[in-house]
């Protein structure tokens, strides 16, 4: 490993100094070495090509005759700096270039080459003699990353404009819903007058469409507002297994109503927790809810256990079991197993990606395990207390 | 080998002078105040120092090595985790680099720029007070474990058992702290050297 402190006696004639600049021309780069004056003392092919410029006519003259505008500039500072014996790294991000050179093809009208160099002190018996710059072209990596970053602003914007544009259509559902909804419901109860059964029961299918239809742009409108960072999580002392307990509730009717078993496990003792609860009950109502509704038969089972950092909560159905391929993919937007089921049990397909994306607020996370033909299972760990502020949540 | 309180307390000075030189010189190159200071300040073996890395860092490594010369030899290493890497040249730059999260080549060269600075005005104050002229070879970036750090940290044999002085560094920019490691390999020889230069000018 050399020392950068090799005694290299550059300007006297001698075999080491040709050598050296004759090696510098085999590089593709530019080699440039300048005395303690700031004299060119050396200028190798590849600045030659790049200049237009050819070494008689430069090796010799004082570098700033050769680049005026390098008067007072950072680069006519790093030669004094290496010129003084420290080693030099100019990165093309702070510096652009060392030398005035115009860019090569492909970069029209009066581009600069973009460059990064490193600058070293050449020594002789331990005094300063020159230094050498070694300069590379960046012009077309430079170029090549600016697309880059061009192409990944504009797929930033493109997904911002889109959770923005779900929010905002999610509102305006909502509120011709709103309306729909409480004018059938005065209906229904008779409040401007009586109606027949068979009215009464027409108006109770208008109010059922509603309210599945609220559910519905409540799921992308808590999706939109995840995916966009805006959803905020505000943690109070809970206790899960009573969060657990009233989801089951809403459930259960149509469990019993499709016959199914429905099972709970609860700890002996209430669990002393801080988190969000009404994510949690979201979570959870929407596992048990899925549980229920693609299990025709057989049971659902939901067990909840707490250790000292984290409860644990497990659904389990004998449903229709979920393809290992689509394991994974459950969790991602837009995705049901079978497409079909879409049409058939309803559903946005969001269910699931928004519980996972709600679980990584908490703090936890939620996974899944299935067998084809024998059901699922669903496991969400949320922690006992509600992640630092800053520390990573998401995913 | 031990260095007094004293002389750890000197030591401690020359760091902070160096640091704070280089502080004054990435202030100039990114046009935004870069503060670095120094909280913590140690002297250990080589053994010791894989040891109290792993205490203090994980995953890949973002170094920086350059390597010097003269009466005072060895190696001196900019060490960063590779997230906090990414950050600082992030930062450094106004966002302008680290895309998705990487150290692409642009990001590489400016830690290797700020690594130049960090380890070359350290180096510079150590050689002020020695009053020896220290050189410098080409900084090398390097994204390796920590293992792989201790095996390319390179001295002489000639300079006697290596010591490491490392040095906790604290990048504040941007209302943000970002945390990396200085660490200067050099031979027992060259030590005692910086001890002896210390007690004179403490003894002064």
């Amino acid at each position: 490993m050399s020392m950068g402190a090799a005694a290299i006696p550059l300007f006297q004639p001698g075999p080491p100094a040709e050598a050296l600049l004759h090696a510098g021309d085999l590089l593709d780069a530019g080699v440039l070495a300048v005395d303690t004056a700031l004299v060119v003392r050396g200028w190798n092919h590849w600045l030659e090509g790049a200049s237009g410029w050819s070494a008689e006519a430069v090796v010799g003259r004082p570098l700033l005759d050769v680049f005026p505008e390098l008067a007072g500039s950072r680069a006519e500072a790093a030669f004094g700096r290496a010129l003084e014996g420290e080693t030099v790294v100019l990165a093309h991000r702070f510096h652009e270039y060392l030398l005035p050179l115009p860019a090569g093809a492909g970069f029209p009208g009066f581009a600069r080459m973009q460059q990064s160099a490193r600058l070293v002190p050449l020594f002789s018996a331990g005094q300063v003699e020159g230094a050498v710059a070694v300069v590379h072209d960046v012009s077309e990596r430079v170029a090549r990353e600016a697309e880059l970053r061009t192409a990944m602003d504009r797929a930033e914007v493109a997904s911002q404009a889109k959770s923005e544009f779900m929010a905002g259509m999610s509102h305006e559902l909502r509120t011709p819903l709103a309306a729909i909804m409480g004018y059938s419901d005065l209906l229904e109860g008779e409040v401007v007058g009586p109606l027949s059964e068979r009215q009464k029961e027409f108006m109770r299918r208008i109010n059922a469409g509603a309210r599945h239809l609220t559910g519905i742009i409540e799921e992308i409108l808590t999706f939109s507002r995840i995916e966009a960072g805006r959803e905020g999580v505000y943690p109070e002392p809970v206790d899960p297994a009573a969060i657990a307990a009233d989801a089951l509730a809403l459930v259960e009717p149509q469990g019993n109503e499709k016959g199914l078993v429905i099972l709970a496990v609860f700890p002996e003792h209430p669990i002393e927790a801080v988190s969000d609860a009404g994510k949690l009950r979201q979570i959870l109502v929407n596992l048990l809810g899925n549980a229920v509704k693609f299990t025709d038969a057989g049971e659902v089972e939901l067990r909840v256990r707490a250790d000292a950092e984290a409860v644990t909560f497990e659904i389990r159905d004998t449903g229709p079991g979920i393809p290992p391929e689509y394991l994974e993919r459950v969790f991602e937007p837009f995705t049901q197993v079978d497409a079909s089921s879409t049409r058939a049990k309803g559903g946005t397909g969001l269910g699931l990606p928004v519980s996972r994306r709600l679980a990584r607020l908490l703090g936890g996370d939620l996974e899944v395990e299935s067998a084809v033909g024998r059901g699922s299972r669903f496991t969400l760990i949320v922690p006992l207390a509600p992640p630092a502020p800053g520390e990573d949540a998401g995913e | 080998m031990n260095l007094s309180e004293m002389e750890t307390d000197a030591l401690n000075e020359l760091f902070n002078i160096g640091l704070h030189r280089a502080a004054a010189s990435l202030s100039d190159l990114t046009g935004q105040r870069v503060d670095v200071d120094l909280p913590r300040l140690w002297v250990c073996s080589m053994e010791e120092l894989k040891d109290r890395l792993l205490e203090v860092v994980t995953g890949d490594l973002a170094t920086v090595h350059q390597f010097f010369g003269g009466p005072m030899a060895g190696d001196a290493v900019l060490l960063l985790e590779y997230e906090k890497a990414v950050m600082l040249a992030d930062l450094m730059t106004g966002g302008e680099v680290a895309l998705g999260g990487r150290l692409d080549q642009s990001a590489r060269e400016v830690i290797t720029e700020i690594g130049n600075v960090v380890l070359s005005s350290c180096l510079g104050a150590f050689g002020n007070v020695l009053r020896v002229a220290v050189s410098f070879s080409v900084p090398r970036i390097h994204i390796e474990s920590l293992d792989g750090m201790m095996r390319s940290v390179v001295i002489d044999s000639d300079q006697g058992v290596p010591y490491a002085l490392v040095a906790a560094t604290r990048f504040g920019l941007s209302e943000l702290e970002i945390s990396g490691y200085l660490i200067v390999v050099i031979g027992v020889k060259s030590l005692e050297l910086v001890s002896q230069a210390l007690t004179e000018r403490l003894g002064a």
